[in-house]
């Protein structure tokens, strides 16, 4: 997937507003492949559910969103299915983690179904992060800053064209963002991946090709 | 992993109340047809050779009739008659000999000699696999199928009080018989070899081959009437035969119309058994998927974060579909071992009372279940799968 298109896309709930400022909703918006976009937001203007639409689960907008060209209101389940685990890796905004699982449980409930990382890099992320420790803790008994660092590896362990974060570092000190930033590119890079981060206040310190205000 | 996290919240005491309802239910199910299928030869049995639903018609003879000559013979138009109504499938008519039998049978030295007669029915009245009912020109052994009380006559009669041996259905299919037959100043001596007993037929059966060809040789040339028919029908408990025989003053032999009734009976009584324990089976079913639900509802949080996180719906589905499988398999094969068991009590005591009773097979049961088993299934697949997807569609 090289480009993700939005033509006139506005959330069903904002129909009924007069005057909409923004970048994206009602414009002509390309994310290209390869190229890193911040979205900057104020609370409540649609972030989240710009990620909903485009990782398909939620279709309440006006519209048309494509990948490469296709409509993706017509995917099928199959398609969504093969998206989420080839070509879109999300981190999401809720990180939708299991509680019951410990931390490698976690990350390894998706890298067994794409079968991308081997263990040893997902140790040396878990390191990195300063989260080694926690690798056989239940999820919830940890932190939300520590369960941000879990869902961020657990979105590296697919393959993917474009990786969104929603608010990857609302929990996060500056160090473990750097850190993070550093294992994104590094990861981007290896793939040829865009990146599309999205923020209310603190941005993942990255040098982004074009910041969009939402 | 996947079953790690989805097994959570899983009812063990909604399942066991689905397990042993729905083993219950199979249970009576499978029972009930094992055992329709294991008695319902003790009402049938008898006349293997003869096909199941038919009747021996005769007319009444009575005291006037008898003085004042009447005929107790079926014309042509009574049979005409008989084939039009409607519970009539076809109809026979016995073949008298018009030649003269004696029968001869040796036993310890002892000969006992009798005049006899003969009657033949159409061959598709008697069973077709009964291979030594043939008869050819020039043979000299004729198969015979007589009466059973026949025998009971010589056995308990006859053989006890001249202290002659008994006889058992085998040892006089054995033996043969010293067969003379004699008509138009011929005499012929042949073999006749028992082939068959009759619970019904109050008669001495011969093949139709044979008659014929008798009676064209050594019979006079007057055709007789016949004074019997068979009557083949669909259902022998129709109420409109025996009204029909009340009319026209006619009587059946045998107990065809008694062990039809209690045949029927045996069928009602288990299709209500039946009825019983496929309704549990339904209940059990339906406790099954409100359970699956109740689940499937606890866990839609972990169902749609599965989803989005790359699994296909049908993955997701995957370990509660195998366990309502396995569960249903679980309890097929239970329930086949206590029909096992329980049949092998009852039987032994029917095997005491009827002791020649065919050895019938766990066939019927296996299949009954085994459909049962598919269709809770496919049921319980379909189910899951829908509310997987509506979780997915939701979004």
């Amino acid at each position: 997937m090289n480009t993700i298109e939005l033509q006139q896309t506005l959330p069903e709930v904002f129909a009924g507003r007069d005057s909409i400022v923004s970048d994206i909703w009602h414009k002509q918006v390309a994310l290209q492949r390869g190229k890193t976009y911040l979205i900057e937001a104020a609370s409540g203007t649609g972030k989240s559910s710009l990620c909903s639409f485009i990782y398909g689960y939620r279709r309440d907008y006006q519209g048309i969103i494509c990948f490469d060209g296709e409509n993706i209101r017509n995917y099928s389940v199959f398609q969504w299915v093969a998206v989420r685990k080839r070509s879109i890796s999300m981190l999401f905004q809720e990180l939708r983690l299991f509680g019951e699982l410990t931390a490698w449980e976690n990350v390894q409930l998706k890298n067994t179904l794409t079968g991308y990382a081997d263990k040893k890099q997902i140790r040396q992320w878990f390191e990195a992060l300063g989260i080694s420790d926690k690798w056989n803790e239940r999820i919830d008994k940890m932190s939300f800053g520590q369960q941000q660092r879990v869902a961020f590896i657990r979105a590296l362990c697919q393959p993917f064209d474009f990786i969104f974060l929603d608010e990857p570092i609302s929990h996060l000190d500056d160090g473990n963002s750097r850190i993070m930033s550093e294992i994104l590119i590094e990861e981007t890079k290896k793939q040829g991946a865009g990146i599309v981060v999205t923020s209310i206040g603190k941005h993942l310190p990255l040098n982004y090709d074009r910041i969009i205000s939402l | 992993m996947v079953w790690k996290l989805l097994k959570q919240h899983i009812s063990a005491a909604q399942l066991a109340g689905f397990f042993f309802a729905n083993l219950c239910g199979m249970v009576i199910v499978l029972l009930s047809v094992q055992f329709y299928g294991d008695v319902l030869p003790v009402f049938t049995q008898g006349d293997s050779f003869m096909k199941k639903d038919y009747l021996v018609v005769s007319k009444k003879v009575s005291t006037l009739g008898s003085v004042v000559g009447k005929s107790s013979t079926f014309s042509e138009g009574d049979i005409a008659d008989m084939e039009e109504q409607p519970f009539t499938k076809a109809v026979g008519t016995f073949t008298p000999a018009r030649f003269k039998v004696y029968g001869g049978l040796g036993v310890q030295g002892m000969q006992l000699s009798t005049a006899m007669f003969f009657e033949s029915v159409p061959n598709r009245f008697v069973d077709v696999k009964l291979n030594d009912w043939t008869f050819k020109e020039g043979q000299e052994e004729i198969p015979i199928i007589i009466p059973r009380n026949y025998l009971n006559l010589y056995n308990f009669g006859f053989a006890q009080s001249r202290n002659l041996p008994q006889l058992s259905e085998g040892v006089m299919g054995m033996m043969s018989l010293d067969i003379r037959i004699s008509g138009r100043g011929q005499v012929k001596a042949m073999k006749g070899r028992i082939v068959g007993f009759s619970n019904r037929l109050n008669t001495i059966l011969v093949p139709e081959d044979f008659m014929l060809w008798a009676n064209r040789t050594y019979g006079d040339n007057e055709t007789n009437r016949p004074s019997r028919l068979i009557v083949e029908v669909d259902n022998p408990t129709d109420e409109r035969i025996a009204q029909y025989f009340k009319d026209n003053g006619y009587e059946t032999e045998g107990d065809k119309l008694d062990s039809g009734k209690t045949a029927w009976f045996l069928k009602v009584i288990v299709s209500i058994v039946l009825s019983v324990g496929l309704l549990i089976s339904i209940l059990s079913f339906y406790i099954l998927m409100l359970s699956i639900y109740l689940l499937l509802q606890k866990n839609t949080v972990k169902l749609e974060n599965l989803l989005l996180i790359g699994y296909s719906p049908s993955r997701v589905a995957r370990p509660y579909q195998a366990m309502s499988i396995g569960l249903n398999l679980l309890v097929f094969v239970l329930s086949m071992a206590a029909v096992v068991a329980i049949r092998s009590v009852y039987l032994d005591v029917i095997g005491k009372i009827f002791p020649d009773l065919p050895p019938s097979s766990l066939l019927s049961s296996c299949v009954a279940g085994g459909i049962l088993f598919l269709l809770v299934s496919c049921l319980n697949v379909w189910a899951i799968r829908r509310k997987v997807n509506s979780i997915w569609i939701r979004k």
